[in-house]
């Protein structure tokens, strides 16, 4: 739909997006994964701008990573070395695996950005010390932001940045629920690209944006025709590769909902309208969907998994995995297990930057679809 | 009605015609760069050698990589989808398929019907797949349709243990040069690869009874260090090689 | 209270006769020996098992009677006797990515099969899981504590990329309450607090004689190698905070000053010192040992064995119970890279090194990445060479013996050029 056309343009090319946000004269933050705290860099008048692999060949990021990490870790440091991302005014890396962590370290020593921090949360979410702990380190990076860039974060600023972010996630979820149950409406590749750049995009247009490509939805929704392919639910980190959801759409089955970082845990759970701003945000990382790197119950993950599939028809579900993603790998069997005890097939996929031949993927996936 | 099945992998194209759900012949030529030449010819060939007409002919399925590249036929399907019901097809107690191909390698679990109930495919590396063993047969300067019958004749097979295809490979050069005989060497490359292709059946949770199909099969040392590593037999057919085509022409004759 | 049977009674008193016997003896072999059959009766005995991470606060198990038991040991005992490659398939076909750390995969595979040296580890009764050392661990405990259906207690130590933040010690401190909660609600008792001082003492002395016993190499030559030094960790990291560690490392140390008094090297000609990083390659050491012994090369330290006495300055002799939070958060692992490499710096001076082997370990990220940094920073800093080994701490499948030959062949050429020989 034409309505996503300038969110593909920004993925396509997020770098110049970047240049041109900084040319208007914005702060703009860097920042991986989904548990950074956006609310805090909007209050403070910067630009929260997410960072992903650059999906260059990698060529710097080699002198100091080994083959064996991931390709987000190797391509975002690749990103920076090269000074694709010299429009940055800070970078932020939330704490959540082995490989993030070193990331952070190699960043602070070698890319030296003006601004660089680490919001270290707790890896348990379920105890109330750990609650505490978590609302302490959003405290210090609210303080710590608010220095460098020189300006006041009030909580009536943190509240109106939550209002916006609040607004922004419950769009996107609107997004992922027209396509659940119309999914022939749009196309998986553009729900795909709306939500990823929903992510670098200025946030007060994409308040304006987002609505725009929903109510051009709603009103298609009525005549919409009635789509013949399999439901089937994504799940795993992040994923790179807007042409999967065509392969998978090729092959007859069509995405109508994923557990992924880039997906709906970005936007699921709001954060909630509470008298300590910082309170509320840590709140709504206790209550949303985790992160495989963090813990809140032995059979959390795979619990939530299997309700997203039930809750949304699903007949199948592709596990995406980046290559050389432990704490993904690590609760892959279990998760497999719990749906096979539903009796729901599922196919496991690991990639890297680049995705394995299209011939291959292909039989891959009309197998499995015819499988299902 | 006669129906034909055409497999085109990445290194052979294969082609079955069957009549009446009885296999009337088949035939293996490379694939070489141009897969669609390929197909075209090993169909034309197989006909000519069968003496029948394109007319003749009722319905034609596609498969392997190259399975869009033929512009003739009625329905395209996935190589996975035609080893089983060519397994199925050729001995209907088969619930398991075991392919090793040139480039990839791929564990199926069949339903009673021959349909697909659950799959693996190896991922991008070389280990596990005929490519694996065409490197090393390079290595210790041996023909490769020699090595099944060689590795039987091991008394102490080497520890291969690299998963990498380079790695594996400084280790058979440097056991070459430890003078460790060859029948060991390539018994120790036979347990590898079953070991590589074990692992992978075994996350499926395969059941008898196993079938291998591909180019592969036809070597009896991989299929001995198969059937030890899964702890089952394997059968092989004489059509294994043929037994995505075959399993294309059976699925045509079924096309609605 | 049921009787035990008298076979289990004839049994256990054979245990405590042996221990007492070894005890006196203070054989490595036979003290891990003996740990592991207590360990294994435990269910006879009526004490509880704890499996715990090897970076893990112990000394609470400890002073609750509580048996510790170490998987990550475990890891490497399956490791050193070659029966890590076996171990890592089933795992495969488990489901798990041969990506995974290797000694999580062996653990979970061998916990389904009782495979292993030593047929399996005891029963847990409750996991204990400090991530202090990776994030791994979080994961593998998860997956024990659902095999298991058994307790788990996280430990959670917030990562210290620069410093040590006042906010990361009130959590930890606070946890060592609910940790010690964990433990009574586990073990149906009380903590005894003066038992819990009195093994923190232990634990503290047995971490400073296990740095002495590793300061002895800066000796010239060196009374014992870093591969010894794998060897003789098992004590500290299994039994600290136990008489037994102090009494064995005592003994270590007068011979290995007696052996220093005499000059007696642990390699018969060392020419040249050189510094180990990462965990060892547990199937290779010693074809790494003598591999390098050719050359006259002596490994005399390593960062590995020195992480389970770091941390002593952090440690309040008298009040060690909240002194731990900042000792137990601070280790090497759980540090930044350049703080890691200013710790090898001090190593390269202090032992006088030629050269750093780093062992590039596709199991332990935490330990890896970031390798290549502080290679360049002590390039840079003290002009001294550094080799990298890709392998694996378990799985042999990723060991290239004729690579890392070559590799140690030039390597040694160029230390030797260096030092002129």
């Amino acid at each position: 739909m034409k309505e996503a056309d300038e969110f593909h343009a920004i993925l396509k090319d997020p770098v110049s997006y970047g240049r041109k946000m900084k040319e208007q004269g914005r702060k703009i933050v860097g920042y991986f994964c989904s548990y950074t705290p956006e609310e805090i860099i909007y209050a403070a008048g910067a630009h929260p701008f997410r960072i992903f692999a650059s999906g260059e060949n990698i060529h710097f990021a080699d002198a100091h990573f080994q083959s064996y990490c991931c390709s987000l870790v190797r391509g975002a440091l690749e990103g920076a070395l090269a000074g694709n991302l010299d429009f940055l005014d800070g970078a932020v890396f939330p704490h959540t695996c082995d490989s993030i962590q070193r990331l952070s370290d190699i960043w602070r020593m070698n890319v030296k950005g003006p601004f660089h921090a680490d919001i270290v949360l707790p890896v348990k979410l379920d105890t109330e010390s750990a609650r505490s702990y978590m609302i302490d380190v959003l405290r210090k990076f609210r303080k710590d932001l608010a220095s460098h860039l020189r300006v006041e974060i009030t909580d009536d600023m943190l509240k109106n940045a939550i209002g916006t972010f609040n607004t922004i996630r419950r769009s996107l979820k609107r997004l992922y629920e027209l396509k659940a149950e119309n999914p022939g409406i749009i196309s998986g590749r553009d729900v795909y690209a709306i939500v990823k750049a929903s992510m670098m995009m200025d946030r007060d247009h994409l308040t304006e944006a987002l609505p725009a490509v929903i109510g051009e939805l709603e009103k298609k929704k009525g005549n919409a025709e009635l789509y013949a392919g399999k439901r089937i639910v994504l799940a795993g980190g992040i994923c790179n590769h807007p042409d999967i959801y065509r392969i998978i759409e090729d092959a007859g089955a069509v995405v109508v909902w994923d557990d992924f970082c880039t997906g709906s845990r970005y936007f699921e759970e709001s954060v909630k309208d509470n008298a300590d701003p910082m309170a509320a945000i840590a709140g709504r990382y206790i209550e949303r969907p985790v992160c495989p790197a963090k813990h809140a119950g032995i059979f959390t993950r795979g619990e939530n998994l299997l309700k997203i599939a039930k809750e949304k028809d699903a007949r199948g579900v592709v596990f995406l995995f980046l290559k050389f993603c432990d704490p993904h790998a690590f609760d892959y069997p279990y998760m497999k297990e719990f749906l096979d005890r539903e009796g729901i097939p599922s196919m496991m996929l690991e990639v890297e930057d680049q995705l394995p031949s299209e011939g291959q993927l292909r039989t891959r996936f009309e197998t499995f679809v015819d499988m299902l | 009605m006669i129906t034909a099945g055409i497999d085109i992998g990445s290194i052979t194209t294969k082609a079955a015609v069957m009549a009446e759900g009885k296999i009337r012949g088949t035939k293996v030529v490379f694939t070489g760069y141009n897969a669609e030449q390929a197909g075209t010819k090993v169909y034309e060939e197989l006909l000519a050698e069968l003496g029948m007409e394109k007319s003749d002919v009722g319905r034609i399925v596609s498969t392997g990589y190259g399975r869009n590249s033929v512009k003739f036929m009625d329905k395209a399907m996935t190589e996975i989808i035609c080893h089983g019901a060519g397994a199925h097809y050729l001995n209907p107690r088969a619930r398991s398929v075991i392919d090793i191909g040139g480039q990839d390698s791929k564990a199926i679990v069949l339903d009673e019907k021959g349909k697909v109930k659950n799959f693996a495919m190896n991922d991008k590396c070389a280990a596990g797949t005929g490519r694996f063993l065409e490197v090393m047969a390079r290595a210790l300067e041996v023909d490769l349709d020699g090595f099944g019958t060689l590795s039987l004749r091991a008394g102490d097979p080497s520890r291969i243990s690299s998963l990498c295809t380079v790695f594996a490979e400084s280790e058979v050069i440097s056991l070459i040069s430890k003078g460790e005989n060859r029948e060991n060497i390539i018994a120790g490359i036979h347990e590898s690869i079953a070991a590589r292709i074990a692992a992978m059946a075994n996350r499926l949770r395969i059941a008898p009874l196993v079938v291998m199909t591909g180019g592969v099969a036809k070597n009896i040392g991989v299929v001995k260090a198969l059937e030890r590593k899964i702890g089952m037999a394997v059968e092989v057919s004489e059509y294994a090689q043929v037994n995505g085509a075959i399993g294309a022409a059976f699925l045509a004759a079924g096309l609605k | 209270m049921n009787k035990m049977p008298e076979i289990v009674l004839f049994f256990l008193a054979k245990i405590k006769k042996l221990a007492l016997h070894f005890k006196k003896k203070k054989k490595m072999k036979e003290i891990m020996m003996v740990y592991y059959m207590e360990a294994k009766s435990a269910r006879i005995s009526g004490r509880k098992v704890a499996w715990i991470t090897s970076g893990g606060p112990v000394e609470p198990l400890i002073a609750m009677d509580v048996i510790p038991v170490y998987p990550e040991n475990h890891g490497a005992m399956i490791g050193a006797s070659k029966m890590g490659t076996d171990l890592c398939e089933k795992s495969e076909s488990m489901g798990y990515s041969s990506d995974l750390c290797s000694y999580a995969r062996s653990d979970i595979a061998c916990a389904t099969v009782n495979g292993g040296p030593i047929g399996g580890l005891p029963r847990p009764d409750m996991l204990i899981c400090c991530n202090n050392i990776c994030g791994t661990v979080l994961k593998w405990y998860e997956v024990q504590a659902r095999y298991f259906n058994v307790p788990l207690f996280i430990f959670d130590t917030p990562f210290c990329h620069v410093g040590y933040a006042e906010e990361v010690q009130r959590y930890v401190r606070s946890q060592l309450d609910e940790y010690v909660l964990f433990l009574e609600k586990a073990c149906g008792k009380k903590m005894d607090s003066d038992h819990l001082k009195a093994v923190g003492k232990l634990s503290l002395e047995g971490q400073r004689l296990w740095q002495a016993v590793l300061a002895t190499t800066a000796n010239s030559p060196a009374p014992m190698t870093a591969f010894d030094a794998f060897y003789h960790l098992a004590l500290i990291v299994t039994l600290r905070g136990t008489p037994l560690v102090i009494d064995y490392y005592t003994q270590l140390l007068e011979k290995m000053k007696d052996r220093v008094a005499r000059g007696i090297g642990a390699i018969p000609n060392e020419k040249y010192r050189l510094l180990w990083d990462n965990i060892p390659i547990w199937p290779r050491t010693r074809w790494l040992s003598e591999k390098l012994a050719s050359h006259n090369a002596c490994l005399v330290a390593d960062t590995y064995t020195s992480a389970w006495c770091g941390t002593t300055k952090y440690i309040d002799e008298n009040n060690f119970f909240d002194s731990m939070a900042e000792a137990y958060t601070r280790i090497y692992l759980n540090i930044g890279v350049d703080e890691m490499a200013r710790i090898v710096l001090e190593m390269v001076d202090m032992y006088k090194v030629d050269g750093i082997v780093m062992h590039s370990n596709r199991s332990c990220k935490p330990y890896s990445l970031g390798q290549y940094d502080i290679q360049k920073i002590v390039e840079k800093e003290r002009g001294i060479p550094c080799l990298m080994i890709e392998a694996d701490m378990v799985d042999e499948r990723s060991f290239s013996e004729s690579q890392v030959s070559t590799r140690i062949d030039a390597f040694m050429e160029i230390i030797k050029e260096r030092k002129g020989a």
